[in-house]
C-alpha cells in the first residue's frame, strides 16, 4: 500500500438547519463559517488557505475568495459531478497537495433548500428532448426513479421492505445519542411498514431529510500533518470513475441488468480497493450516502461487504449496527442526522478515526466514504488514522 | 384498494426535441414507434444522440423496437382535482423491449389496476395528444 500522501487535519460545520430555516443567512456567510471553523480546528490562520476543493458543481469561487479576502489561491477545483462527487472532493484535495499546488487546501460543501427542493430537481430542469420522457413519465425527483431501480432489486433478489426498514431504524438507533441529529425518536419495524408509500416501493420513512448547513474540511500534506493540532487523518486513497453504462443514472436508465439493480459503486470500488491495497475486510466503518434507504442495501454489495442480491438478508442480520460486520452511518446519515450532501458523513469518518465521535466504533483504523448514487462520475474514498 | 392508474393531462406539455430525436417524434405522430439502430453494428442508441456508442459511427435507421414488456414501475399519489377529492395514481413505468435490447423507454402506464402490475407484463403503445406532438404512453396488453 502507497503511503498517504494528505491528511484532513482539521473539520468546520456551521449548526444545521431544517430547510429553509437557515434564511436569512446567505450561503456565502454559512460557507465563511464553516471554512473558519475548519480553519481554527487545523491551528491554521484563513490567510494560510491556498488551494479550495468542490464538487456538486461548486460554489462562485470567485464571490468565496473575495467574501474570505484570501489573499493568494493557487488551486480552486471542482469534481465535476453531483452528491457522487462527494468522495471524489477528498481525493482532488490530496491530488493538489502531491503536485504541489496548494499546501492547505479546504474542501467545501453546503445545502440551503430554499424556494428549491432537491427532492423536486428533475421536475424543476427546463424540457430538454432527453428528459421529457421523465416528465412524460411523471419522474419528478430522484427518489421516484430510484424507486425502479430498488424494485428491481427487489424483483430479482427478493429483498424485503423490511431491509430498506432496518437501515432507517439504525439509522435513529445510531441518531438518537446525537444531540444534533434531527430524528432522534425510537423507530420501530412496524411502524416503518405502515409509513406511507409516496413512491412505491419507498415510504416517506425511506427519504432522507432536507436541511440547511455547510461543512468544510482543511487538507495538508501528510508531512505536515504530523505537527497538526489535531490527530490526522489521511487520505488513504480515492477513486473517480466514469462508465458510459452508469452514466447519468437514473436520467437515462440504461444500465446493465446488474448495475440497474445497484447504487452504481461497482466500478469505483473495484478501482478504490485497487488503489488502496485494501479490500472490504480492511474497512471498519462504513459512511454511505443514504438520502434513501435502499441505496445502502445496494452500495453494501457494490463495496462487497456482502455479495450481489444479498445485501438485504446482511442488512437484516444487523450488520450494520454498532458491533456489527460493518457499522454504518454510526452518525444516523442524512435519513436521521441531517442532509447536507454527503459532508456529514466525512465529518463523522473524521470524529471517528479521532476516535471522539459519539457513537465510536472501537478501535476504528479505517472509514469508507462513498458518493451517492447518481451520475458519472462515482467516487469514493478510503481514510485512515495511520499513513 | 382498488387504485386505478390515470392518464395525465398532456395538452400543455411541450415536447422539447432536437435533429436525433425528431425522427422518433415524426414517427409517433403517425402511431408508430421507432428506435435508433446503427446502420455499422446494429447496436440500438438511446436516448438518440450523435454517435453509437459501441462503434461511434453516425448514422442509423429507425426500425420498430418489437414488444414491449414491463422491466420496472412506481406508483404515485398525487392530489386530485380538489382536497376533497380522491388522490390520483400515476405510474412511471420503464420497458424493455423484444428486438431491442438494452433500450429502455419510461413513460407513463395508464389504466391499470396497480395492485395487480408486475414487472414483466406485456404493454402495448398508445399515443396521446401532447401540445405539439402526440406521446408514448403504455397500457397493459389484454
Ligand atoms: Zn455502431
Amino acid at each position: 500500500m502507497a503511503k498517504a500522501a494528505a491528511a484532513i487535519t482539521g473539520i468546520g460545520s456551521t449548526p444545521i438547519w431544517f430547510r429553509g430555516e437557515s434564511a436569512p443567512r446567505t450561503m456565502p456567510e454559512l460557507i465563511g463559517e464553516a471554512v473558519m471553523a475548519a480553519v481554527a480546528d487545523a491551528g491554521l490562520a484563513l490567510d494560510e488557505v491556498d488551494g479550495l476543493a468542490f464538487f456538486a458543481f461548486g460554489f462562485d469561487t470567485a464571490l468565496l475568495i473575495e467574501t474570505l479576502g484570501l489573499r493568494a489561491v493557487t488551486f480552486a477545483h471542482c469534481v465535476s459531478s453531483f452528491g457522487s462527487g462527494l468522495a471524489g472532493m477528498l481525493d482532488l484535495a490530496a491530488m493538489g497537495i502531491e503536485s504541489g499546488r496548494a499546501r492547505n487546501i479546504v474542501c467545501i460543501g453546503g445545502t440551503q433548500q430554499i424556494g428549491r427542493r432537491l427532492g423536486q430537481a428533475i421536475g424543476s430542469f427546463a424540457a430538454t428532448p432527453d428528459n421529457i420522457f421523465h416528465r412524460i413519465a411523471g419522474l419528478g425527483g430522484p427518489g421516484q426513479a430510484l424507486a425502479l431501480q430498488v424494485r428491481r432489486h427487489m424483483h430479482r433478489f427478493g429483498t424485503r421492505r423490511e431491509a430498506f426498514g432496518e437501515v432507517v431504524i439504525a439509522s435513529r438507533a445510531h441518531a438518537a445519542t446525537r444531540a444534533r441529529a434531527f430524528r432522534r425518536t425510537p423507530l420501530a419495524m412496524d411502524e416503518y411498514l405502515a409509513s406511507p408509500m409516496l413512491a412505491d416501493p419507498l415510504c416517506r420513512l425511506d427519504f432522507c431529510l432536507e436541511t440547511d448547513g455547510a461543512l468544510a474540511f482543511v487538507v495538508q500534506s501528510a508531512e505536515r500533518a504530523r505537527d497538526a493540532r489535531q490527530s490526522p487523518v489521511y487520505i488513504l486513497g480515492g477513486a473517480q470513475v466514469g462508465t458510459a453504462d452508469w452514466g447519468r443514472a437514473f436520467f437515462g436508465f440504461q444500465q446493465d441488468e446488474d448495475a440497474f439493480a445497484s447504487a452504481g459503486g461497482g466500478p469505483v470500488a473495484r478501482r478504490l480497493y485497487e488503489r488502496c491495497g485494501l479490500g472490504p475486510a480492511d474497512i471498519d466503518v462504513a459512511l454511505i450516502y443514504d438520502h434513501f434507504s435502499p441505496l445502502v442495501v445496494m452500495a453494501l454489495e457494490d463495496f462487497g461487504f456482502c455479495a450481489r442480491g444479498e445485501g438485504g438478508p446482511f442488512v437484516e442480520s444487523g450488520a450494520i449496527r454498532l458491533g456489527g460486520a460493518i457499522p454504518v452511518n454510526p452518525h444516523g446519515g442524512h435519513l436521521s442526522d441531517a442532509y447536507v450532501v454527503g459532508m456529514t458523513h466525512i465529518h463523522e469518518a473524521v470524529e471517528q478515526l479521532r476516535g471522539v465521535a459519539v457513537n465510536q466504533v472501537a478501535g476504528a483504523r479505517t472509514a469508507l466514504v462513498t458518493g451517492g448514487p447518481a451520475p458519472t462520475p462515482m467516487t469514493a474514498a478510503i481514510l485512515g488514522n495511520q499513513p | 384498494m382498488n387504485r386505478v392508474s390515470t392518464l395525465p393531462d398532456f395538452s400543455r406539455l411541450e415536447v422539447a426535441m432536437d435533429q436525433w430525436s425528431a425522427p422518433f417524434w415524426q414517427a409517433g405522430g403517425e402511431h408508430r414507434l421507432v428506435m435508433p439502430r446503427c446502420t455499422a453494428c446494429a447496436t440500438f442508441r438511446w436516448p438518440p444522440g450523435p454517435f453509437c456508442p459501441t462503434c461511434r459511427a453516425k448514422a442509423v435507421a429507425w426500425v420498430p423496437p418489437g414488444a414491449a414488456r414491463i422491466h420496472s414501475f412506481t406508483i404515485l399519489a398525487q392530489p386530485g382535482a380538489d382536497k376533497d377529492a380522491p388522490p390520483q395514481w400515476r405510474m412511471p413505468t420503464l420497458v424493455e423491449f423484444a428486438d431491442a435490447p438494452g433500450v429502455r423507454l419510461v413513460s407513463v402506464l395508464i389504466d391499470a389496476p396497480c395492485d395487480a402490475v408486475a414487472i414483466g407484463d406485456p404493454v402495448e403503445i398508445v399515443w396521446q395528444p401532447a401540445a405539439n406532438a402526440l406521446v408514448p404512453v403504455f397500457r397493459l396488453r389484454g
